[in-house]
């Protein structure tokens, strides 16, 4: 239990413009590709356009004389050289995979780095490129997750018995004795495809030696600078503190920029050998095959219901499609294990069952992208609620609150072995169906009905555990457990205070949140804090901005260090005020006295305090700067209740949103309008989720969707005017805050797909694989043959 | 994604380019608008040894209406065309398919000849220029010469220039008094290519159809003219009873003419299902436009 | 046959004389050879809008045109859209009020596609707003403060 804390002026809970913003409005920012050292060499990589082959030889002798060449680096120059990267062990580990930087003996997948070309452009570097001469032997394709974990389906790694990278079965409470006992139970199917991140810029880095005192030097468009730290010096043989990692201006990460990956470790490699700038830009083409993939799951579901529509047990078999390699960081386990672990979401589910498998293919591997596996796990678990309330002719609402974790029953641990707490699920449920006057938008529905339209409403509810401290793991079973954060507040020598912490932004505004916080905590203007955020040689140890964790980390650290800088600011206030230190507090960067009688401001104060030392006692002037760590020890868990009503053109199957309402529980806010940003933006990504999205790949592995005109993502046309409310309650986080980044891709895909599914149902339609596309719309109708 | 290396052309007038033409061969491509070029150079899909860049030559930025005809040269954009009051006027089909064409910035630059010659069998503009009964303008070494469309769209992104040729404008005759028309398309995203379209042209005279003109997009080869819908509608009544089994039996038409293909974005039934559609809707429309529903 | 041209070209109302590779996009140049690095290239291939820039005066995909094509041209990009005392455009304003940027990766683009459409059509719902902008990826924001942005200086600009 903390002491009172101090709040000064309330700059928590209003919208400040955010100055970090400022640069990047008028055309300054420093993304990677604006990164321009003297002497850089330019990368290109040779990728396989085989998904399975044998390497019998690689030729690189003709691009290596081609003029602007430098170097042509191959997978067996780095053998024994460099450790590749091996998959990040799990507790319920299937086969290990091992990834080679650049290939070696096999390709895996299409896109999959073989060569690295140097040159003094990287139009020379592509020129290359295309003069290196492989000869592939190809091999037998695994291209369907329940195909490759068949006994007689070829192998992706031959070291592994299967193709099993993950596997993992998980009882709790007796599931078979529900299904017998219950009253109704309700078996679907799903298909989730395969989707990416689709960051508008791609990934990138320059990597370059002895650029500053440090050996190595490495700009890298990502989201876990430190992480990539620790790393670079694991496998490149340096100290970790010779490495310096940099995040510049970073265009989206959403856990993309979240894995270690095989091309800027190359880079930095090469920049070590040619002790040379190197640099590497991702293009489109690259990111759509060399950056990892997400979802792509097949999920069976089934849940007992009693006569009232109670959830007796639920019960999933899931597969996922988790491509050539456990994505090292994270392992293959990310989407499988979330999948299946989270999918009761915020409902009381009594007995859980899964069987959860990440199946090894040949194509890109997954890794993490907003809210993982939660998305496809909430939208099978809502349609299949949908089915029920159908069956049992309950309104889908009236069903979901028959189910939600009322706040009375909090803390409640549900079956798999999350506790509930501090957190809004019926609130939510109730502000969205009231704001959105559910009632209502189902006569209209009616009325559309009789009139031939084809109207679908869907609601959906969904838990999110953010800001994961040390006791609750990213993924159950993963080793890679982040959790603790630091934080440091320097107060500088004319009295401004820099608040530095090794947490990126992809345009989150984590800086102008943490200036918020230590604003209030600390009675200083505002305008006299700069927040440094993305520089391991300028800030302390931070995992990184991941998994809805910054405001809670970030400001948890802040609150924790200023509670030590205020006391000390105050002692040493009040020595060079001549009053007890109880007498006097701090406001708009003044300290004076509480009959505000005497005063000095934080400026003079430093002044003295730096240049003046010998005028202070020194146990009143221990300096200024604290670092403190936080760990919040659980997670918070954010909740959120969206509500859709959408158009079904049953002629062409297109969707149309008519209507959006969002409710959600963020905790205490910090910026209000960076939080809608957050919420919306997330919602435009479930939108692409479920109607829009999908990767698509032939039987032969190769990929059909290559650019940006195959891979849609929604325009300003597709995604409507949300209306977004909240029914905030605080977290137990120090601050009360919670994360809000990923919770509103999950109602969205939900929401949505549930609509869809309910517009079809009047004509007797369904529909089970999504994206809902506008063919699989009129699939489900019935009016294209095949059913969806 | 940086292009391959070639040899760079800017002539200043269709003499100096027909010249340059002749003498780079076959590994050389024509850049006008390069919206749909551009892109296939970046992603190295072609890498043509030659480019000869049209845009400096003026006398190709004309844009010429008569009772007759309007004349399009090679370097019209989309955009001058959706500005332009008398096309609007004269030529609203044309108007109403250019507005689905991709985005401002694609529009500001592309040409209409640049696509009609690129044949994307998504695009609207080829589709529209067969619908209006238009040729193509080319000039070569020997002198110009002047193609139907039907005659210019030779396949699934391909014409009949020869090497040594290029276009340099389009001609489409006037709508005689009493044509209505339509352009309806279906897409993923507005601008995107369209999955399936329908272009249709009814001259209607005390309620019998006199001309129908019926073209698909969408459906594989490039555009599809529907001369078995045509006959159909051609000389027939059409007021607000027999309209409907009309476009029906036109529709169904179309249905068995089409042979689409599959791609990552639609299957060939669900092309064939929108094709239908999006014929029945233009014919509706451009019906209703005319005053007859 | 060189592959390397010269080409004069005013980029923010300031002259330059350069040699560039023909290859070379017009995005590139800005970037690499005039140090302008608020111009982004999000795909190269025409659909992001992230590289979208005045040419003439009209909006254009930089990624899609030569630097050679340039040649006599005037080009504004983001960073010649501020006031020669250095204020921001009202729609840059607008934008930083709004929080209509999160990442600014494709910020430059969507202001040059607003500015052209403020500039054709001083008046547009929000549904014209939306469909002028459909041809500029953003994905952070779902577009509604980037709307709410354009509205507010269609709104200020009626104001007078």
């Amino acid at each position: 239990m903390s002491d009172t804390r101090f709040v000064n002026q309330r700059a928590v809970g209003t919208s400040v413009l955010p100055d970090e913003a400022i640069p990047l409005v008028e055309g300054f920012g420093r993304f990677l590709n604006d990164i321009q050292l003297p002497g850089t060499y330019h990368v290109a990589f040779l990728r396989s356009q085989h998904a399975h082959a044998r390497l019998r030889s690689v030729d690189a002798s003709k691009a290596r004389m081609l003029p602007g060449v430098i170097k042509v680096l191959t997978g067996s120059e780095l053998l024994g050289k460099v450790e590749p990267f091996r998959s990040m062990p799990n507790r319920f580990s299937g086969g290990e995979s091992v990834q080679h930087w650049l290939a070696v003996e096999k390709v895996r997948f299409c896109g999959e780095a073989i060569c690295a070309v140097v040159a003094e452009s990287r139009a020379i570097a592509e020129d290359a490129v295309e003069l290196i001469e492989v000869d592939y032997d190809p091999l037998p394709v695994v291209s369907d997750p329940r195909m490759g974990e068949k006994d007689d389906s070829a192998l992706v790694h031959d070291s592994c018995t299967n193709n099993y990278l993950i596997k993992r079965e998980y009882e709790r409470g007796d599931v078979d004795e529900a299904m017998k006992a219950a009253h109704l139970v309700v078996k679907r199917k799903f298909r989730i495809g395969r989707k990416q991140a689709l960051c508008l810029e791609s990934r990138g880095c320059v990597a370059a030696y002895r650029e500053s005192t440090f050996a190595l030097t490495v700009w890298m468009s990502h989201q876990l600078p430190y992480v990539v730290r620790h790393y670079l010096g694991k496998h490149l043989g340096l100290h970790e503190n010779e490495v310096r990692v940099i995040a510049p201006h970073t265009g989206g990460g959403f856990g993309q920029k979240a894995s270690i990956y095989p091309e800027e470790f190359v880079c930095a490699h090469l920049a070590l050998a040619l002790r040379r700038p190197v640099k590497w830009v991702e293009d489109r083409l690259e990111n759509m095959v060399a950056s990892t993939h997400a979802r792509d799951q097949y999920i069976e579901l089934q849940a007992a219901v009693d006569r009232e529509g109670h959830l007796l047990a639920l019960s999933s078999d899931i597969w996922v499609d988790v491509g050539a390699y456990s994505t090292y960081l994270w392992s293959a386990g990310m989407e499988p294990l979330q999948t299946a672990g989270l999918m009761p979401g915020p409902y009381k589910v009594p007995a859980l069952r899964y069987r959860t498998r990440g199946v090894a293919t040949n194509k890109t591997p997954v890794g993490p992208y907003r809210a993982v596996g939660r998305p496809s796990a909430s939208a099978s678990f809502e349609l299949l609620l949908d089915e029920v309330a159908r069956r049992l002719e309950i309104d889908p609402v009236e069903l979901r609150q028959r189910n939600l974790i009322a706040n009375e029953e909090m803390p409640y641990r549900n079956s798999n072995n999350l506790v509930h707490d501090h957190v809004n699920y019926v609130p939510c449920l109730k502000l969205s169906t009231s704001k959105g006057d559910y009632a209502k938008l189902r006569e209209e529905q009616k009325k559309a009905q009789a009139n031939g339209r084809l109207r679908g409403i869907g609601v959906s509810c969904f838990a999110e555990l953010t800001g994961l401290g040390t006791t609750t793991a990213v993924g159950p079973g993963t080793l890679l457990q982040p959790g603790r954060d630091a934080v440091t507040l320097r107060l500088e020598t004319s009295g401004v205070l820099t608040v530095a912490a090794a947490l990126p932004s992809q345009g989150q505004r984590i800086m102008t949140a943490m200036r918020q916080v230590a604003a209030d905590e600390l009675g200083i203007n505002l305008e006299d804090i700069t927040c440094i955020i993305n520089d391991t040689a300028t800030a302390p140890y931070g995992f990184g901005t991941f998994a809805s964790r910054t405001a809670v980390f970030g400001s948890g650290a802040v609150i924790k260090a200023a509670k030590e800088l205020r006391q000390r600011i105050l002692a040493c206030g009040a020595f060079l005020l001549g009053v007890p230190v109880e007498d006097v507090t701090i406001a708009n960067s003044v300290i004076h006295t509480l009959d505000r009688g005497k005063s000095i401001s934080l400026r003079e104060m430093a002044e003295k305090s730096y240049f003046s030392a010998k005028d202070i006692p020194e146990e009143l002037n221990p300096g200024f700067e604290v670092t403190s760590f936080y760990d919040p020890k659980r997670g918070s868990f954010a909740a959120g209740a969206h509500l859709v009503a959408v158009d079904v053109d049953p002629e062409t199957g297109e969707v149309k949103i008519v209507r959006y309402v969002a409710t959600e529980d963020v905790g205490t806010i910090i910026n209000p309008s960076v939080v809608e940003g957050q919420i919306i933006g997330g919602i435009a990504q479930g939108i692409g989720e479920a109607l829009l999205e999908e990767i698509v790949y032939d039987e032969q592995g190769q990929p059909r969707t290559v650019t940006l005109a195959d891979y849609l993502v929604p325009s300003a046309l597709d995604v409507p005017r949300i209306e977004l409310h909240h029914a905030n309650t605080p977290s137990a986080a120090l601050g009360g805050f919670k994360g809000c980044g990923e919770g509103s891709i999950i109602g969205a895909l939900s929401a949505i797909s549930c609509a869809v599914a309910d517009a079809l149902s009047q004509r007797g339609g369904d529909i089970h694989e999504f994206p809902a596309t506008p063919e699989r719309v009129l699939r489900g109708l019935g009016v294209l043959p095949g059913g969806a | 994604m940086k292009p391959a290396g070639f040899d760079y052309y800017a002539p200043r007038s269709v003499d100096e380019a027909v010249h340059v033409l002749a003498d780079a061969g076959r590994d050389c491509r024509v850049l006008a608008g390069g919206q749909s070029l551009m892109p296939m150079l970046n992603c190295r899909i072609v890498s043509p040894a030659v480019l000869v860049d049209i845009n400096r030559i003026e006398e190709l930025d004309r844009v010429e209406a008569t009772d007759a005809s309007l004349t399009l040269g090679a370097l019209v954009r989309h955009a001058d065309l959706l500005r332009n009051p008398q096309i609007r006027a004269g030529w609203p089909l044309l108007a109403e398919a250019t507005a689905y064409v991709a985005h401002p910035a694609i529009r500001n630059r592309g040409t209409v000849c640049g696509s009609i010659s690129h044949n994307d069998p998504a695009a609207e503009q080829p589709s529209i220029l067969v619908t209006l009964g238009g040729t193509v303008v080319i000039a070569g070494a020997a002198g110009r010469r002047e193609l139907p469309a039907e005659k210019f769209l030779t396949g699934i992104m391909s014409n009949a220039l020869e090497p040594g040729e290029m276009v340099v404008a389009v001609r489409y005759p006037r709508p005689v008094t009493g044509t209505s028309a339509a352009f309806v398309e279906f897409a993923r995203r507005l601008g995107d290519f369209a999955l399936a379209g329908a272009a249709v042209m009814l001259t209607i005279r005390k309620g019998v159809c006199e001309q129908a003109r019926v073209t698909v997009v969408g459906m594989g080869d490039g555009p599809f003219r529907a001369h078995e819908a045509e006959a159909v509608l051609t000389g027939s009544a059409l007021n607000g009873k027999t309209s409907k089994d009309a476009f029906n039996e036109a529709v169904a038409k179309v249905v068995a003419g089409v042979d689409p293909s599959e791609d990552v974005h639609a299957s060939a039934d669900y092309r064939r299902h929108l094709a239908a559609v999006m014929t029945a809707r233009a014919l509706q429309t451009a019906f209703e436009r005319s005053g007859g529903a | 046959m060189a592959r390397e041209q010269r080409i004069q070209v005013t980029v923010n109302g300031r002259a330059y004389d350069k040699v560039v590779p023909v290859r070379l996009s017009l995005a590139d140049f800005i970037r690499e050879n005039l140090y302008l690095t608020g111009t982004h290239l999000g795909c190269e291939h025409g659909v992001c809008g992230a590289c979208t820039v005045l040419m003439n005066g009209r909006s254009v995909r930089s990624c899609l045109t030569l630097a050679v094509q340039a040649e006599g041209a005037e080009i504004v990009t983001i960073e010649g859209l501020r006031a020669e005392d250095g204020t921001r455009h009202p729609m840059q304003q607008a934008f930083h009020e709004n929080f209509a940027l999160q990442c600014g990766y494709c910020t430059p683009g969507m202001l040059i596609t607003a500015i052209e459409l403020l500039r054709e059509n001083p008046d547009p719902s929000e549904l014209e707003v939306r469909e002028a902008l459909s041809g500029n990826i953003c994905r952070c924001s779902g577009y509604q403060a980037i709307v709410n942005a354009v509205l507010a200086v269609a709104r200020q600009g009626a104001a007078g």
